[in-house]
C-alpha cells in the first residue's frame, strides 16, 4: 500500500517539478523537503494526506527539494511554507518570506541552532514541529517501563544549553527520579563520561546530540552500556535496533500528519502554533536486550499506557 | 673430439623432451605454489591484522588495557606471529605483546599497511581500528544525507614471521626438485631401456658387419623374436652363409689346385733330381776317361813322332783342350751355384788387372786382326782380384770372339763424385738384338752359333760374369745394336791407394822349375788313369808308387816310402774316401805331407770339404800345366809337422 502511495507521489512529484512555475502561484502550500528519500516522502505525503483529509486540493499542495527551491529565480508564492528537515528548514530561515515557515522534521537542537544562526525567533512565522519527544514523556516512559530505575543518566554535549539541562532536570526531578548529568567537554572521550554514568545510573536516557550519538560511536556506546548491565532508552528506532533497550519516537507520517493538521489551522487563518513536541508517537522495544536485561515489555502495551498517562495528564 | 655415437644420441632424443617437460611442469607447478603459498600467508596476516584491530575496537573505545592487552597476548598465540602492539588514536601505547616493539609510522594511520622488515625478515602489518559504523537513518544527524567518515579509534600492529613461508616455499622447492629428477631418473631409465631395445640390435648388426669384414664369415646373430631388425639380421645370416659357402668352395678348389700343382712339382723335383743323378754320373764317368785322355796325349805328345803324326797329335791337344774348357766351365757354375766360392775383397790397383789383360788377349787379338786396347788407369779398387779379373777376361774374350772386324776397348773412368770406377769393355762386333738381352746370360746360349762352333766357346763365359757379378754385389749393364757393338759396363768401389806398394796378387807362377827326383804317391783306383798320371810323373823325372786304396798306401808308407807328395783320387775302392786316406796318411806318417786331391765328381760337398781341411782340388780332366803347378807349389812349402797348408 505504502508503496503504491510512494510511486503516486512520485510521479505527482515529477509532474509538478515539470510545472512547478507555471502554476507556482495558485498553490497555497510549498514543502520543501532535504529530498525525495523514502522518510521523507512519507512525511511530505501525510502532509498532503492530511490537508485532502481536510478538504485542501493536492493543487493546493507544491512538493520541491531544497535543489529545486534553489533552482528558482523567484521563490514560489504561497500562504504557507513548510521546511522538511534542517536543511530545507535552514534555507527557508535564510529567505525573507511574508509567508509562515513551518520547519518540521528535524530536532529541538538543530531548530534552536538554526533561530541562533538565523537571528530569528519562534513566532507565528517561523514555528517547528520537532522530531524529538518532549522529556516529560520519556520521563514517563522510563518509569513505566522500569519502574525501578531512579537513577537517570543524561550525557550532555558540550554545546548543551543550560535551559535544556535545566528543563531535563525539571522533568526528572517532577517523575520523582534522580538525574544524573554529564557534560563532555570539548576534547573528553565518550567513554570516560559514559563510565562515571554507567556507574552511577539505573537507565540511560540518550538524547539527541550528533556529537555524542552519531552512527561510529553507537555501537560502543551501547556495548559499554550493555556489559554494565544498563539499559538505555533511545530517541530513535535505529538505536533499538543497534542495541538499545527502548526508544519512543514519532515517524515521518505521525510527524507530515500533524504538521498538515498545523497548516490547515493556518490556511483556515489562524497563526501558526508556537514551537511544539510531537502528538503522536511510536515505540520500539528491542526484545533480545529486554529478555537479556530481564525485561518483559512490549511496545503496544507501553503505547497505550503511555498514552492513558499523557491522557491523564 | 669425438662425435655422438647413436647411444649417445638415441639417448639425448629420448632424454632432452622428458626434461623440458619435467622442468616446465615444476617450475609451472612450483611457481603457482609459491604463489598461493604467499597469497594464503598474506591473506592470513591481513585477516589477522584485521581481527584484532576488531577485537581491539571495544578495548580502545573502553579503555579497557587489560582487555587488550589479554586481546594482543591471545593473538601472540598464532602461528608466525611474533608480536602485536595496540595504541590508540593518539598514539599512546595500549597494549603489547612480544619482543619487538615498532612505532607505527604517522602517514599510515589512515589506511591498512604493511612492509617487510628487511633487517628480521618479518613482515609487519598495520590496520586502523575503525570505530564500527552503524546506519541510524533518522533526522537527528544535521548531515544524515551524508555517509559519516569513520572514526580511527587507534592502530594495531602485527609482526608475522616469514619463516614458515620460507620453510614452506623450499620444502615445495625441494619436493620439486625431488620429483623433477625422479622424473628424470625415471625417464633415463626409460630412456635407457628403450634405446638399449633399438641399439643392441643395431650393434649386433654392426658388429657382425665388422666380423664378416675381418673374414669371419662363419660369424651369424642369434636374431631374437621381437627384434626390430629380425629381417635384416636374417638376410645378413644368409648373406654371411652364402660368403662362407662360397669362400669354402674357393678354398676347396685352390687347395685342388694347389695338391694337383704339388704333385707336379714334386715330378718335376723328382724328375730333375734324377737328371742330376744321370748328369753327375755321367759327369763323373766321363771325366775319368778324359782325365785319362789328357795324360796319354801330354805324354803322346813327348815322344818323338814324324811331322804327320805330330800335326794330328796337335788336333787332339786341341780336341782335348776344348772338352777340358767345357768341363771347366761347367764346374765354375756348379761352384758358384753352390756358393762355395770365397770372396776375398782387398784394396788394389786395378792397373794391375789391365795389364795382365792386355797382355793374356793381345795374342788373340792380332789372330783375329782386330784392334785391341786397354786404357790404363791409377786407381785402386776394393774388390776381389781373382774374380774380378775373371769377370774381365771373360767379356774381354767374348768381345774379341764376337768381333769380325774394328776392335775391343777397355776403359775406366771415375763415376758418382769418384765414389766407384766405371769399367767399360767396348767391341765392334755383331751385336746383340733387344730380344735376347734378357738371354745372353743363360748357359749354353750363344747368338748366331747354331751349328755350336766350339771355337766361339760353349756360351758358359757370360753366364760364369753374371753369376760373379752377383756376388761380388755390382750391377752389369749391357747395350747393344746389332751389326754396331755392344758395351758392357759395371761400377766398381774405388779406395784410396795403400802406403805401401803392394805388389799384384799373383794369378800365375809362370816359372816353371824342375820336378825331378821328388818321390809321389799316387792313390788312384782307375787303373786306366794310374797308368797316364804315372807315366806322365814319371816322364817328369819324379818316383812315382801308385797304390789304388788307402791299405795300400798305408802299407808303402810303413814299407819305408816317404813321399814328398800325395795324389789322391776322391773316390777310392775301400771304405775310405781321398779325404781320409790322406788324413790317414799324414797321420801314419805323423807330417802334413803335401796333398792335392782330385776328383771327377763336382759335388759341392766336395769342394767345402777340401776347403776345410786346406786340401787343393783338383777337377778332372785335370789339365797338365795345371798339375804341375800345384805339385810344384806343394813341394816348395815346408812340411809342417802337424799343421795345415793353406
Amino acid at each position: 500500500m505504502s508503496f503504491i502511495l510512494n510511486r503516486w507521489l512520485s510521479i505527482l512529484i515529477l509532474t509538478l517539478s515539470g510545472f512547478g512555475s507555471a502554476w507556482a502561484a495558485d498553490a497555497s502550500v510549498v514543502v520543501v523537503s532535504v529530498s525525495f528519500n523514502a522518510a521523507y516522502q512519507e512525511a511530505a505525503s501525510a502532509v498532503v494526506s492530511e490537508l485532502k483529509r481536510k478538504g485542501i486540493s493536492e493543487k493546493d499542495v507544491q512538493l520541491l527539494t531544497v535543489s529545486q527551491l534553489l533552482g528558482f529565480p523567484q521563490k514560489p508564492v504561497a500562504r504557507l511554507y513548510v521546511a522538511l528537515g534542517v536543511e530545507a528548514s535552514e534555507l527557508l530561515a535564510k529567505t525573507e518570506f511574508k509567508v509562515p515557515v513551518l520547519s518540521a522534521l528535524l530536532p529541538q537542537s538543530g531548530f534552536e541552532r538554526i533561530l541562533l544562526q538565523s537571528g530569528r525567533k519562534p513566532s507565528a512565522q517561523f514555528s517547528a514541529l520537532y522530531l524529538n519527544q518532549a522529556l516529560t514523556r520519556q520521563v514517563d516512559l522510563i518509569q513505566l517501563a522500569m519502574p525501578d530505575a531512579h537513577r537517570v543518566g543524561v550525557m550532555l554535549g558540550s554545546v548543551a544549553h543550560p535551559s535544556q539541562q535545566m528543563a531535563l532536570a525539571d522533568a526528572v526531578k517532577s517523575r520523582g527520579l534522580v538525574l544524573v548529568s554529564h557534560v563532555l567537554a570539548p576534547e573528553e572521550s565518550i567513554f570516560t563520561g559514559l563510565k562515571s554514568l554507567l556507574d552511577e545510573s539505573d537507565v540511560i536516557l540518550a538524547l539527541p546530540d550528533p556529537q555524542i550519538y552519531n552512527s561510529n560511536s553507537i555501537q560502543n556506546i551501547l556495548l559499554s552500556s550493555f556489559r554494565a548491565q544498563i539499559p538505555m532508552v533511545a530517541f530513535s528506532p535505529a538505536y533499538v535496533r543497534a542495541g538499545a533497550l527502548l526508544a519512543v519516537y514519532s515517524t515521518p507520517g505521525q510527524i507530515g500528519k500533524q504538521a498538515g493538521e498545523m497548516v490547515f489551522e493556518v490556511l483556515q487563518g489562524r497563526p501558526l502554533s508556537s514551537p511544539q513536541y510531537p502528538g503522536e508517537f511510536t515505540i520500539s522495544v528491542n526484545d533480545q536486550v529486554a529478555r537479556s536485561l530481564g525485561f518483559k515489555l512490549e511496545a503496544e502495551v507501553l503505547s497505550e499506557r503511555l498514552l492513558r498517562l499523557e491522557k491523564r495528564r | 673430439m669425438k662425435p655422438f655415437g647413436i647411444r649417445e644420441r638415441m639417448l639425448l632424443a629420448a632424454l632432452l623432451p622428458v626434461t623440458l617437460v619435467a622442468i616446465l611442469l615444476s617450475g609451472v607447478l612450483l611457481v603457482g605454489r609459491v604463489g598461493d603459498i604467499n597469497d594464503a600467508h598474506f591473506q592470513r596476516a591481513r585477516s589477522l591484522a584485521r581481527q584484532v584491530a576488531i577485537a581491539s575496537e571495544f578495548g580502545i573505545f573502553s579503555i579497557n588495557t587489560k582487555s587488550l592487552q589479554t586481546i594482543a597476548a591471545g593473538y601472540l598465540q598464532e602461528i608466525d606471529v611474533v608480536s602485536v602492539v595496540i595504541q590508540d588514536a593518539n598514539g599512546l601505547l595500549m597494549a603489547k605483546a612480544g619482543m619487538q616493539a615498532y612505532s607505527i609510522p604517522s602517514e599510515l594511520v589512515s589506511s591498512e599497511s604493511h612492509w617487510l622488515d628487511e633487517s628480521t625478515g618479518n613482515e609487519i602489518w598495520v590496520q586502523p581500528v575503525v570505530a564500527t559504523q552503524i546506519v541510524l537513518d533518522d533526522f537527528f544527524e544535521s548531515d544524515s544525507n551524508t555517509a559519516r567518515p569513520v572514526q580511527i579509534l587507534g592502530h594495531v600492529l602485527i609482526e608475522i614471521s616469514r619463516k614458515d613461508v620460507i620453510l614452506h616455499e623450499r620444502q615445495m622447492l625441494l619436493a620439486g626438485i625431488s620429483a623433477t629428477m625422479g622424473g628424470l631418473l625415471l625417464g633415463g631409465f626409460l630412456a635407457v631401456r628403450i634405446g638399449q631395445s633399438v641399439i643392441r640390435p643395431i650393434f649386433r648388426v654392426s658388429d657382425m658387419v665388422v666380423r664378416i669384414g675381418r673374414g669371419e664369415l662363419s660369424a651369424r646373430i642369434d636374431v631374437q623374436t621381437n627384434d626390430p631388425l629380425g629381417d635384416l639380421q636374417s638376410v645378413l645370416n644368409q648373406m654371411a652363409s652364402r660368403l662362407e659357402r662360397g669362400r669354402d668352395e674357393l678354398e676347396q678348389r685352390i687347395l685342388e689346385a694347389t695338391q694337383e700343382l704339388r704333385l707336379k712339382k714334386e715330378e718335376a723335383e723328382t724328375a730333375t733330381q734324377a737328371k742330376s743323378v744321370f748328369l753327375a754320373a755321367a759327369s763323373h764317368d766321363l771325366r775319368q776317361p778324359i782325365h785319362a785322355l789328357g795324360l796319354f796325349v801330354y805324354r803322346l805328345a813327348q815322344l818323338p813322332h814324324d811331322e804327320k803324326t805330330h800335326s794330328i797329335i796337335g788336333f787332339l791337344q786341341l780336341s782335348l783342350k776344348a772338352l777340358q774348357d767345357l768341363l771347366d766351365a761347367l764346374m765354375d757354375i756348379s761352384r758358384f751355384d753352390s756358393n762355395t766360392v770365397a770372396v776375398n775383397v782387398q784394396a788394389f790397383p786395378i792397373e794391375n788387372l789391365l795389364e795382365q789383360l792386355r797382355t793374356g788377349l793381345e795374342p788373340t787379338a792380332l789372330a783375329n786382326n782386330l784392334d785391341f786396347r786397354v786404357r790404363p788407369s791409377s786407381h785402386w779398387v776394393m774388390s776381389d782380384p781373382a774374380l774380378l779379373y775373371r769377370v774381365l777376361i771373360n767379356l774381354t774374350s767374348n768381345a774379341l770372339t764376337y768381333t769380325k772386324r774394328g776392335g775391343v776397348v777397355v776403359t775406366c773412368r771415375l763415376r758418382n763424385g769418384c765414389r766407384s770406377l766405371r769399367i767399360e769393355v767396348w767391341d765392334s762386333g755383331i751385336g746383340i738384338a733387344q730380344e735376347y738381352w734378357q738371354d745372353i746370360y743363360k748357359e749354353f746360349f750363344q747368338i748366331d752359333n747354331l751349328e755350336r762352333d766350339r771355337h766361339k766357346g760353349q756360351g758358359l763365359g757370360l753366364s760364369i760374369v753374371d753369376r760373379i757379378v752377383k756376388l761380388l754385389g755390382y750391377q752389369l749393364s749391357m747395350i747393344s745394336k746389332p751389326g754396331c757393338g755392344t758395351r758392357f759396363s759395371m761400377d766398381v768401389p774405388l779406395t784410396s791407394p795403400l802406403a805401401l806398394n803392394q805388389a799384384a796378387p799373383e794369378l800365375t807362377d809362370m816359372s816353371m822349375p824342375s820336378l825331378s827326383g821328388l818321390r809321389v804317391l799316387v792313390i788312384e783306383d782307375d787303373l786306366l788313369v794310374a797308368n797316364g798320371l804315372t807315366s806322365l810323373l814319371k816322364s817328369w823325372h819324379m818316383e812315382v808308387r801308385l797304390a789304388d786304396r788307402y791299405e795300400e798306401s798305408l802299407t808303402m808308407v810303413e814299407q819305408g816310402f816317404v813321399p814328398d807328395a800325395l795324389l789322391c783320387d776322391y773316390r777310392l775302392r775301400g771304405g775310405l774316401n781321398g779325404l781320409e786316406t790322406i788324413q790317414g796318411l799324414r797321420l801314419a806318417m805323423r807330417t802334413q805331407v803335401p796333398a792335392c786331391l782330385i776328383s771327377g765328381d763336382t759335388d759341392p760337398e766336395i769342394v767345402k770339404a777340401a776347403q776345410l781341411t786346406g786340401l787343393t782340388l783338383l777337377h778332372k780332366p785335370v789339365r797338365i800345366d795345371a798339375l804341375r803347378s800345384v805339385l810344384i807349389s806343394l813341394t816348395r812349402e815346408p812340411v809342417k809337422p802337424n799343421g795345415t797348408t793353406d
